[in-house]
């Protein structure tokens, strides 16, 4: 068991090894279907490279990413390279597909939602005050030039870490025929079957953490992301507050499932459908039937 | 916990599986230009030499240049073809596209007349309208000579006897330049603006067009229609000849013109994350001057086949074409297949289906390899004739022309790119074209039965192209 200068770790299993690492503060893992040491480790550094690699860019926590740069642009138009600017237009395509549930502008609604499971509700004027820098429409995006408003932030929360996993799937598929399992916090893409032919098989999370794993899928290539509330939520006279912010409100969506798990092809995929079905609330499962989403979930 | 499946309004999650397509495809050349063993040895130390300054690079101008070379065989028309166009990516998502291009044409092509079993001397003019001097040496095997007791200076070229009788005597530059304009209308339509003009001795021609498109179903249904219009001047290098009156020296008529208005109209689907599919009908009306100058006909005898005199061909002034079209694109598995249809009808009589399938296969993260094959089949025009009888009526049009004859003809090609850099690659391309049509039509008179009348055609084609963008 080689340990790794950067606290990387790769672990000899029964079937393959387990390469694990922290990155985009989530533990990271990928399970590579080989008994060969030198290729596990080398499939499990390029995942971890890229992860780091997209962090790096992309984390807002870092006053050096790219990200930082922009958001710190003070209403300057400022040009963005193509990997940007790509995934620019895809926020801006999600926005526009989920009539504006899904915004890459919402995070500064943080600055007045901590949920921590107590029952400290913002007041409602300062969550007003926050509207007018919340909104997608807002921000001037002719690619490759972007423009945000002064008080505005970009935050890729809802797709950065999804986008790490199946760009380090297809680096990996790139470098070897090895089947790997890629899991970045949770969010996780198969890229075959397993060597032996079987499926692989992913717990998921019970959402109350009240005893076992509250189920197990199995899958072949594809990915699955899981978007809830476990552990993030307030209470307040009985209401629960779920951490599902819905940028045109500024407010937590009424009564969205505990979580929502969705496949799809791709980890963005699965992501932002989870994403936008619990941001329908009450109506999320009318939403997963309508769009025949591979899904399940808990309420 | 519930688990379904099922759904028929997937309207979000199927636009959202084309757009996470194009995302991972448009950014994959990023981390993948450094090689695999240098990416594993910066794991450590990709903190050290992050530079965000340096990622604020874009691309946004491209330049796309190519030279064609094409030869058919037999020592017919040989052409270079160098094409260089500019692509500008505005801020607001409009486009601006330039194109140049300039084709030299030399070597052979068919005159019209029949093959026959003994030597063929034709005469053409050897003077422009209004000079006297002669405008084509003796080149291509033809000659100058002095048509003895009328002082008439007339060009001559011999064809000799069973082959199909070409002229040699031309070389033909060509300048052509295309300029598109396209923008957004709103946030669900794009509009386009274009024009054209194109330059050769003996030709000139202009073109307008302009569309509209427009987006529905999030993106996933695209209507468009565009507007074209085009003139044509025809100026032959010894004046217009009058339909079927006789080869001769003489100097003949004036320019003439056409114009051509077109429309097209059609539907992109996207059907799922693999299949994207078009359905485009157009329609063309051309009026005006549509004979080729520099054709003839053989009026043969009927008995024996042999050739009597040659008149200069003739062709219907109004054409209305109009044709199907339906294209797939396809992603299977790791390759990106094309696949196309087109029926096509015109009021002259012509039929035609063109079946054409190509698949771009990667090799690597640098190389591609596109095989395509393309199924072409016309049926004739009414006025197509190979040869007319002696002392019957004249029809009141007749062109001997192959490309209006019946014919068939298969296209198989390859292309290998290659990615240089980011934002570079460079590209090959070769091409086998063979038609294929009825050498020996039934019911030719006398000699001509063992003639083989079918003008068509067969040609290779190589093209290098570099694609290239910078800021």
């Amino acid at each position: 068991m080689p340990i790794e200068p950067n606290s990387a770790m790769l672990t000899r299993l029964v079937q393959g090894h387990l390469y694990q690492f922290r990155s985009m503060a989530s533990p990271c893992e990928v399970h590579i279907e080989t008994n060969d040491q030198d290729i596990a480790l080398r499939l499990g550094r390029l995942a971890e490279a890229e992860a780091t690699r997209v962090e790096y860019k992309y984390s807002r926590y870092r006053d050096d990413s790219l990200l930082s740069a922009i958001n710190a642009s003070n209403g300057q138009s400022l040009p963005v390279d193509e990997e940007t600017a790509a995934l620019l237009d895809y926020a801006s395509n999600c926005y526009a597909l989920s009539d504006g549930r899904f915004d890459v502008t919402s995070g500064i609604l943080r600055k007045v939602w901590r949920f921590d499971g107590s029952d400290r509700l913002p007041s409602k004027a300062s969550v007003r005050e926050l509207l007018p820098f919340v909104g997608w429409n807002k921000i001037t995006w002719r690619s490759p030039i972007i423009q945000i408003p002064p008080g505005m932030e970009i935050d890729f929360g809802g797709i950065g870490k999804e986008y790490a996993v199946d760009r380090a799937i297809e680096i990996i598929e790139a470098a070897s025929d090895v089947p790997v399992l890629v899991n970045f916090g949770g969010d996780l893409r198969a890229s075959k079957l397993r060597a032996d032919g079987t499926r692989w098989r992913v717990d998921i999370e019970s959402v109350d953490r009240s005893g076992p794993s509250g189920a197990h899928l199995e899958i072949g290539a594809g990915a699955l992301t899981t978007s809830g509330d476990a552990r993030r939520y307030l209470l307040k006279d009985g209401v629960r507050y779920s951490h599902i912010l819905d940028p045109r409100t500024g407010w937590p969506v009424k009564d969205p499932p505990r979580s929502v798990t969705v496949a799809a092809t791709t980890c963005l995929e699965a992501g932002v459908l989870s994403t936008v079905a619990m941001l329908h609330g009450r109506g999320a499962e009318r939403f997963l039937r309508r769009e025949g989403i591979k899904a399940w979930w808990v309420r | 916990m519930q688990l379904m499946r099922s759904g028929r309004n997937r309207q979000i999650s199927s636009a959202l599986g084309l757009l996470t397509a194009n995302l991972l495809s448009a950014v994959a050349a990023h981390a993948q230009e450094r090689p695999v063993d240098q990416i594993a040895q910066t794991v450590t130390t990709t903190q050290d030499d992050y530079d965000p300054g340096s990622d604020l690079a874009t691309g946004r101008t491209r330049i796309d240049s190519s030279v064609l070379f094409y030869q058919e065989a037999g020592g017919r028309v040989k052409a270079t073809e160098p094409v260089t166009s500019f692509t500008l990516n505005g801020s607001d998502g409009e486009t601006l596209n330039l194109k140049l291009t300039s084709d030299t044409l030399t070597g052979a092509t068919p005159n019209g007349a029949a093959p026959w079993s003994q030597d063929q001397v034709f005469t053409t003019p050897a003077h422009a309208p209004g000079t006297t001097a002669t405008v084509t040496g003796a080149s291509g095997g033809s000659r100058i000579v002095t048509i003895p007791g009328t002082g008439t200076v007339a060009r001559q070229y011999t064809a000799p006897a069973n082959t199909l009788p070409v002229d040699s005597g031309f070389r033909d530059q060509r300048y052509a330049v295309d300029i598109g304009y396209s923008s957004p209308l709103g946030a669900a339509s794009r509009y386009s603006l274009g024009g054209s003009y194109s330059d050769e001795r003996d030709y000139r021609s202009f073109s307008v067009n302009a569309g509209l498109s427009r987006d529905f179903n999030h993106r996933n249904t695209t209507v468009s229609a565009a507007l074209d219009y085009e003139y044509d001047q025809s100026a032959p290098i010894f004046g217009t000849p009058t339909p079927f009156t006789e080869m001769n020296a003489d100097v003949k008529g004036g320019d003439r013109s056409k114009s051509v208005i077109g429309l097209v109209a059609g539907v992109t689907q996207v059907m799922n994350r693999y299949w994207l599919t078009q359905l485009n009908y157009s329609v063309g009306r051309s009026t005006g001057y549509q004979t080729d100058p520099y054709k003839i006909i053989s009026v043969v005898d009927g008995v024996s086949g042999a050739p009597i005199r040659y008149l200069y061909e003739g062709r219907p002034d109004n054409r209305l074409r109009q044709s199907v079209f339906w294209g797939n694109k396809v992603a299977l598995g790791p390759t990106f297949a094309d696949f196309s249809a087109r029926a096509y009808h015109d009021d002259w009589g012509i039929t035609s289906y063109t079946v054409s399938l190509s698949d771009r296969i990667p090799f690597g993260q640098r190389f591609y390899l596109e095989p395509g094959v393309r199924y072409y089949n016309q049926g004739a025009a009414d006025f197509f004739h190979n040869y007319l009888i002696d002392g019957q009526p004249l029809p009141s049009f007749a062109s001997s022309d192959s490309r209006l004859g019946k014919f068939s003809a298969i296209t198989a090609g390859l292309k290998l790119g290659f990615r240089i850099t980011r934002y570079s690659e460079i590209y090959f391309q070769y091409e086998d074209y063979r038609q294929s049509g009825t050498t020996h039509p039934a019911g030719a008179p006398g000699g001509l039965a063992d003639q083989n009348l079918f003008g068509g055609v067969n040609a290779t084609s190589a093209i290098i192209g570099l694609s290239f963008a910078f800021r």
